[in-house]
């Protein structure tokens, strides 16, 4: 069975535009990583959107592990905070993840709400931090990082819930050559480490080093 | 808090609204000098940051939320001038676009949420921070913008947690105050504006039901939900920005600086502050006792003449000393409009004496 | 190097909690960002803006001052007659929210009609007067687009600077309104258990919000700046 199950969903802002979505249909299997492909305004954000429970299609069903997602499944509290703990998701503009007021704050954020033991929470916390070499960033504000920054520190608040799933909105985009070269191995390494992985991303150089199936979006594609 | 439309008399409506004209002349003149050139667009920032405040729910216990004004908020961070007008701005978006708050009871919201609120919640802070603060902010040059700011991390300005039990505290009082005009506002109505059967036109609770029903819920809620919030906010906006407060904002200002001499501003205001519910009430109730109801009628409505008499002819005239009816109601309205002249052009005075002192400091320096 | 828990699929069962204050927020803000985005076109009965603001307000003084029964029911039939010509679903924007204040204002005068029965007739007034005049207002928006009455206020001789600030207000609750739906969601997403600190993610979301908003006056005004402002506020 597959983990992330589309069928033929279709979507529009307002009933008036042209929808976004048109029939589209995607299977993941649990341990699959899945590239995304698209123009801009194609879609994929949208896509993550009800892959991650913010939207609903008008039609066609989103099932993930098996379970049909509609917002009365969403509706039931304790679903939906277990939903969003196995769906980790990367949003394009890091800005809007980040309102703590440390970066260590903002790593720690998840592993407090899933209610760890301090000494856990600090445990996690600090070896995200190393993941991403951020340690001397700890103790600052995340609202005065660089872009890049933002995006490392927005990865590893994701990764500190330890999710299942991640849906990665244009992870490398903008970033230089040095941070590339970091985050390019580690998520090849979640990959192995049985992530299911979905990333929308126009850089070639990561869909090779994940080995990943490709799937267009939006357009003439749309099938 | 918003006062909605017809709750308040239109003449309260448009004494409320002569009291605001001078405060926001006041604001204005304050704004341009001590603000940044910046500005206007921080005005407007600061406009659109109040009025999302205002709609954004605050946790409470149990599930439920509530909601803040922020208006001390605004005030420890752009100075409670620059606050008076971008509440002031939000107000006037609220009203006229959402119809949160009445149209003509604009002034009456303004008085209490953009004038009361900011200035007292700012001035409570002031005295309970005391010289202290003013020194280390003093010390501290200005030259350190947003971009360095994280080389210290945490101690954003003044250490240690002084100045948020003085945000919450003022915050709790600005807004509670805020509250107590408001009810003041409403507890008047029926006693000055009834018909000819002595039954209320507006708002039917007098104030001895509009201020415990305001204060109870304002002293046990609302004002720590307005602190809460109002200390979350101002403590991350310390350690992320310390630049951001109006203090640096002052010190930054080439004329304004010297900081101290605030604070017989807001004691000032305080003042009048109090005083000015205090006289409303004690007018209140010398019409409310002296005055029949039919005199109250008469004062609600000129056209009201027309159609009353036959509740007058009901041995009323006897009890009254003066029995030109036409002549008394008159008399009621110009004294109302008077004495709203008076309180205009008091605060008129007592903001143009306020300004003498500083611009005899400014000028030397 | 992942660290090992990381490699690991763990069991959770996440606690019942409230998120109640973020959600009703996002359907708040929802709400305010749709009526400023949504509100385009659909300029009714051609009388220009600054005649409608000025009928508007016109309206609502008439409205407060009247307590001539008649001239209140005159107005009644004025509204409502008016109304009766929208379409159902602007009639339904315009007045859920004058039957809420009428209902709310209903609720609050119920005790003092029950106290005061005598009171109660004047009660009633006071609550249609809510009704009108919030319907009054929501028509004026409904059939009025915003730039149209910022405009109708310049021509009325209200200082630039003021208008200035007012549009740079719509613009910047959109554009700030916009940061906190996004915010409060993106923290939904993480927030898989329960918060203690529910005040500390509040004052994360605002104070980023307030420091975006000071970022963005700073821009603003740099613009202006660049294309060649001189600091002369009146020429606006």
């Amino acid at each position: 069975m597959p983990l992330i199950e589309l069928e033929r969903i279709c979507f529009s802002y307002t009933p008036e535009d042209a929808p976004v979505l048109r029939d589209f249909s995607l299977s993941v299997e649990a341990g699959e990583c899945v590239a995304l492909r698209g123009d801009n305004g194609a879609g994929k954000t949208t896509l993550f959107r009800i892959l991650n429970g913010l939207s609903f299609p008008q039609e066609g069903v989103y099932r993930f592990d098996g379970e049909a997602v509609t917002p009365a499944l969403l509706k039931n509290q304790r679903r939906a905070k277990l939903f969003h703990k196995r769906i980790g998701y990367l949003f394009q503009n890091p800005d809007v993840m980040l309102f703590n007021a440390s970066v260590r704050e903002e790593i720690a954020f998840g592993p407090r709400q899933m209610g760890l033991p301090e000494a856990e929470i600090a445990a996690r916390t600090a070896d995200c931090l190393a993941l991403f070499g951020l340690e001397p960033l700890a103790d600052k504000a995340p609202y005065h990082l660089s872009g890049g920054q933002k995006k490392q520190v927005a990865l590893a608040a994701v990764l500190s819930l330890n999710p299942e799933v991640l849906i990665l909105d244009e992870p490398l985009a903008g970033l230089d050559a040095r941070t590339r070269g970091r985050l390019l191995p580690l998520l090849a390494e979640l990959r192995q480490a049985g992530k299911t992985l979905l990333v929308a991303t126009h850089d070639e150089g990561l869909v090779e080093a994940l080995d990943a199936r490709t799937v267009r979006v939006g357009g003439m594609h749309n099938a | 808090m918003h006062i909605p439309e017809n709750y308040l008399s239109p003449v309260s409506c448009a004494v409320m609204g002569a009291a605001m004209i001078p405060v926001w002349v006041h604001a204005v003149k304050k704004t341009d000098r001590e603000l940044p050139k910046e500005k206007l667009p921080l005005l407007g920032a600061g406009a659109a940051f109040s009025f999302l405040a205002m709609m954004f729910n605050v946790p409470l216990v149990g599930g439920t939320t509530g909601h803040a004004v922020g208006g001390t908020l605004i005030a420890l961070l752009f100075g409670p001038n620059a606050a008076c007008l971008a509440v002031s701005v939000a107000l006037l978006l609220q009203a006229v676009i959402f119809g949160d708050g009445g149209v003509l009871a604009f002034g009456a919201n303004c008085f209490n949420m953009a004038f009361v609120l900011p200035y007292v919640g700012y001035g409570v802070y002031r005295l309970l921070l005391g010289k202290q603060n003013g020194r280390t902010s003093d010390a501290r040059p200005y030259g350190a913008s947003l971009g360095t700011s994280d080389a210290r991390p945490y101690e954003g300005g003044t250490g240690g947690i002084r100045p948020y039990v003085a945000a919450f505290i003022g915050s709790y009082v600005g807004l509670n105050l805020a509250a107590l005009c408001c009810a003041v506002e409403f507890g008047i109505q029926p006693m000055l504006f009834k018909d000819a059967a002595g039954n209320a036109l507006y708002c039917p609770y007098d104030l001895g039901v509009a201020i415990p029903a305001m204060m109870i819920p304002h002293l046990a809620v609302a004002g720590f939900v307005e602190a809460v919030f109002t200390v979350a906010v101002f403590a991350l906006v310390r350690k992320t920005a310390p630049d951001l407060s109006y203090e640096r904002m002052l010190a930054d200002a080439p004329e304004a600086g010297k900081k101290k001499k605030y604070i017989p501003v807001f004691a000032l205001i305080a003042v009048l502050i109090a005083a000015c519910p205090l006289g409303l009430l004690a007018t209140g109730t010398a019409w409310g006792e002296w005055g029949a109801d039919e005199i109250a009628e008469i004062v609600t409505d000129g056209k009201a003449l027309g159609y009353t008499p036959s509740g007058l002819e009901s041995g009323w005239s006897l009890d009254v000393p003066m029995p030109d009816y036409a002549l008394e109601g008159m008399n009621e309205t110009l004294a109302y409009i008077l004495s709203a002249v008076i309180g205009v052009a008091l605060l008129i005075i007592i903001f143009k004496l306020i300004s003498i002192p500083m611009k005899g400091r400014r000028n030397p320096s | 190097m992942i660290p090992g828990w990381m490699k690991q699929t763990e069991q959770y069962a996440p606690p019942r909690d409230g998120g109640a204050f973020a959600i009703r927020t996002l359907r708040a803000m929802g709400g305010v960002l749709a009526r400023i985005r949504v509100q385009r076109g659909r300029d009714g009965l051609g009388i220009p803006p600054v005649a409608k603001l000025l009928l508007l307000l016109a309206g609502l003084v008439t409205l407060a001052l009247a307590q001539n029964r008649l001239l209140l029911l005159a107005i009644a039939a004025l509204v409502l007659g008016y109304l009766c010509l929208l379409p159902a679903r602007t009639l339904w924007a315009v007045l859920r929210p004058a039957l809420g204040a009428a209902l709310l204002t209903l609720l609050l005068f119920l005790p003092a009609m029950y106290i005061r029965p005598a009171g109660a007739g004047n009660n009633w007034v006071v609550i249609g007067k809510v009704f009108l005049s919030v319907t009054m207002v929501s028509l004026f928006n409904q059939r009025t687009q915003w730039n149209r009455i910022t405009a109708a206020l310049r021509k009325l001789r209200v200082p630039g600077i003021f208008v200035f600030v007012l549009d740079l207000t719509l613009k910047y609750i959109v554009l700030l309104g916009g940061l906190i739906v996004d915010l409060l969601t993106a923290r939904g997403l993480r927030a898989v258990g329960r918060d203690r600190h529910k005040y500390r993610s509040v004052g994360g979301v605002l104070g980023v919000t307030l420091l975006r908003a000071s970022e963005l006056s700073r821009e603003t005004w740099e613009a202006m700046v660049c294309r060649g402002f001189t600091d002369d506020y009146k020429g606006l």
